[in-house]
């Protein structure tokens, strides 16, 4: 009938898989997608999060959290199935 | 709750192709009946970290917890017996599992 794909449908087949997340402000996290909810608060397992230094903010510190998270969709500001991390971008590559 | 997002039209066609991935799935109220109880790290967006014991929580992510020590920047700067967190100022909630 159609073979339009929604948004959360992308992300549905996204669970299983590892998926990067970049926040409003800087922060970013990457893990494995356990699950969502219709707010898009995501459930992360195995999570890195990637946020500026507080004594020097144009430091990223990389925290490997050890853990399952439930990240408040309400600052989520874009999700990349299959990406893992700010090491990956192409900002990483070109410096 | 959770078909308020789904297009009705779509709603047939998704059930069929998500049942391989619904068994290893885990929605987030999954993850906060898990968690009630036990020793849960609360990340605020102002970079503010909460630990203690998960007390309770609502759908707006507001949190009572217990013995909770609160850091800043990473520095253990105070300790509260009780403490509710307004949901809105939550990053993330982390389970201490591992």
């Amino acid at each position: 009938m159609s073979n339009r794909i929604l948004p959360l449908e992308l992300i549905d087949k996204a669970i299983g898989s590892p998926i990067w997340i970049l926040m409003r402000g800087r922060t970013e996290l990457t893990g494995i997608l356990r699950g969502f909810d219709d707010y898009v608060n995501l459930v992360l397992d195995d999570a890195v999060e990637y946020s500026p230094d507080p004594r020097d903010k144009s430091v990223v510190v990389r925290r490997e959290l050890r853990a399952e998270i439930l990240l408040n969709g309400n600052q989520v500001a874009v999700m990349v199935p299959g990406g893992t991390g700010p090491e990956d971008s192409m900002a990483a590559r070109s410096t | 709750m959770s078909s308020a997002a789904t297009d009705a039209t779509q709603a047939p066609e998704k059930a069929g192709s998500s049942s391989a991935s619904e068994q290893n799935k885990r929605s987030p109220s999954d993850f906060l009946k898990a968690v009630l109880g036990r020793p849960v790290n609360v990340r605020l967006s102002s970079g503010t970290d909460y630990r203690g014991v998960l007390a309770c929580l609502d759908g707006y992510m507001n949190i009572a917890m217990e013995q909770t020590e609160e850091y800043v920047d990473g520095q253990l700067t105070s300790k509260y017996g009780d403490c509710f967190i307004r949901g809105n100022n939550v990053l993330y909630i982390a389970s201490q599992r591992r």
